[in-house]
């Protein structure tokens, strides 16, 4: 029982495809093997629901293997809002405060998730000050895109 | 949307009181064991922002924990080595030094209660002098006699198992965050987050409580130490380093401290009563300190306990498991409300219920794939 605690879950695989997820692109590997060392890693089969609309938010999901759907509450058909694979992640206003999920996330296929939980980063933020905060520069910037991609969207709907 | 869950209701909170009190009298039955335990989570509680701060400096969890707890370590060995051979030296002059502290004590109660009887007929009828120093005198003869053997094998059966504090202290600096990783991975996913969320607070009570408690502490022995430097008595800081250690037992701990110093002012200052009455001053003074700014200031604030529920719970826990009990009771309150109230909420979530029952079935679905037809 106790082989899984020693186990070190910390592989140079997982290292190398964190690197590629964007909010910590800017990280040096000796850095992200201390972001890695916070991550919790799930697996989560297709079908499953992993997070509902309206749902306290605790942490960021960060897809490492398959495929995760983003949808209105219960309506995977026609209240598809995304579909993202390796490398994304979602739920990333968790990082930030409580406030309730704005959207259901399920899981398309079989998927491994690296979560980041909101608690760890605070703590990132008091004991590795300058790596938290090239996370939140990208977590910013990322949410910021996003942002302007709507005002466009309400724009072009106006006109 | 989904509504947010409701608050702990009162089946949680008997839920909470009940596992409190089980906890109690299972912690009574292995003392040896939780006693150096705590200890390990207070200096656990201690040493944290040290590794935190070499951590921040660029070294590793593992290297910040040896480095912090290899120090802490050398350093109580050292203590230990500097000062047993003058504990060993003089204990024949300890023993001498209880009996003559009970029997200035002896002497300052029969000195106030013959003062008293000499202003009160009706004291004076009863002979409440005569009566109390005949109770006294059977209660302190040969005091340090009667109890230096058990005092001495307490320390014997307790040294081994506190010395075990210093090195569980090391192991939780050390595999802290990977032991939650570890109980966080048997958790299924629908009630992964609400557990984090559970081990983060249980983590934040028992950060806030023990770092509070260290707080206290410092304040309690810096205002007792000034206040009996003013007085004039001798080694103020140790006697208020003492009655502060002391006064981690709620209440009786208080009491004892208080008897300890004024039983030191009768012996330092045997013709000089109102020193001794100083000193039960400067307590009720420090006691009135600690209830309106220091408690809140340091512990008070971390573990959300109604006063009422506090005090009640402090009768329950002596009650149950004496002083330990009474020490123990408002961490492991704190910890059982947390997790009721937590454990409250998943239960109780129709929806984390059904998520998980959907799960499991998806999966047995799919273990089940190849052997249908």
């Amino acid at each position: 029982m106790f082989a899984g605690f020693m186990r070190q879950a910390e592989t140079p695989r997982r290292w190398r495809r964190l690197a590629g997820v964007r909010i910590f692109c800017d990280l040096k590997p000796r850095e992200l093997r201390i972001v890695d060392g916070l991550l919790h890693e799930r697996g989560y089969i297709a079908g499953e629901v992993i997070f509902d609309e309206g749902e306290e938010g605790q942490a960021l999901y960060i897809v490492l293997e398959g495929r995760v759907l983003i949808c209105r509450q219960g309506d995977p058909e026609s209240g598809r809002i995304a579909e993202l694979g390796a490398g994304e992640f979602f739920g990333d206003l968790a990082l930030l405060d409580d406030a309730p999920r704005a959207a259901q996330a399920r899981a398309l296929e079989a998927c491994r998730l690296a979560v980041f939980f909101r608690a760890d980063f605070m703590s990132l933020l008091d004991t590795h000050a300058a790596i938290a905060s090239r996370v939140s520069l990208r977590l910013a910037r990322y949410i910021g895109e996003r942002l302007r991609g709507m005002n466009r969207k309400v724009l072009g709907a106006a006109t | 949307m989904r509504p947010r869950a409701a608050h702990a209701g009162p089946v949680v909170w008997m839920g909470v009181i009940a596992a409190t009190c089980l906890l109690l009298v299972v912690f009574r039955a292995v003392l040896w064991l939780v006693v150096p335990f705590l200890a390990a989570l207070v200096i656990y509680y201690g040493l944290r922002p040290l590794a935190g701060r070499l951590v921040y400096a660029g070294l590793s969890i593992e290297t910040a924990a040896n480095v912090v707890s290899g120090t802490f370590i050398l350093a109580l060995a050292v203590a230990l080595t500097l000062l047993f051979p003058r504990l060993t030296a003089n204990a024949v002059q300890w023993q001498e030094s209880v009996n003559r502290y009970l029997d200035a004590g002896t002497g300052l109660l029969e000195q106030t209660l013959s003062s008293l009887e000499a202003r009160y007929a009706v004291l004076q009828k009863v002979q409440a002098a005569a009566s109390v120093r005949a109770q006294v005198e059977g209660l302190t003869d040969d005091f340090a006699q009667r109890h230096a053997g058990e005092f001495v094998m307490g320390l014997v059966t307790w040294l081994p198992s506190l010395l075990l504090a210093p090195f569980l202290a090391f192991f939780f600096l050390r595999d802290g965050r990977r032991f939650k990783r570890f109980l966080g991975r048997a958790v299924p996913n629908a009630y992964f987050e609400r557990t984090l969320y559970l081990l983060h607070e249980l983590d934040r009570t028992a950060h806030s409580y023990f770092q509070g408690l260290l707080k206290l502490t410092v304040l309690d022995a810096a205002a007792l130490a000034l206040g009996l430097a003013a007085l004039g008595m001798s080694a103020p800081v140790t006697l208020g380093l003492l009655t502060a250690v002391l006064a981690w037992v709620p209440y009786v701990g208080s009491i004892l401290g208080c008897a300890v110093v004024v039983l030191v002012a009768a012996a330092d200052f045997p013709n000089d009563p109102a020193i001794a009455y100083g000193t039960v001053a400067l307590f009720i003074l420090v006691r009135m300190l600690d209830d309106f700014f220091f408690m809140p200031m340091t512990i008070g604030r971390s573990l959300r306990i109604h006063p009422m529920l506090s005090v009640v719970m402090i009768f329950v826990g002596g009650a149950l498991a004496g002083v330990a009990g009474l020490m123990l009771v408002l961490p492991v309150l704190g910890v059982a409300m947390v997790v009721g109230e937590t454990l409250g909420r998943v239960v109780t979530d129709p929806r984390l219920r059904a998520r998980h029952a959907h799960a499991r079935r998806l999966r047995s679905r799919q273990a089940a794939l190849d052997l249908a037809g």
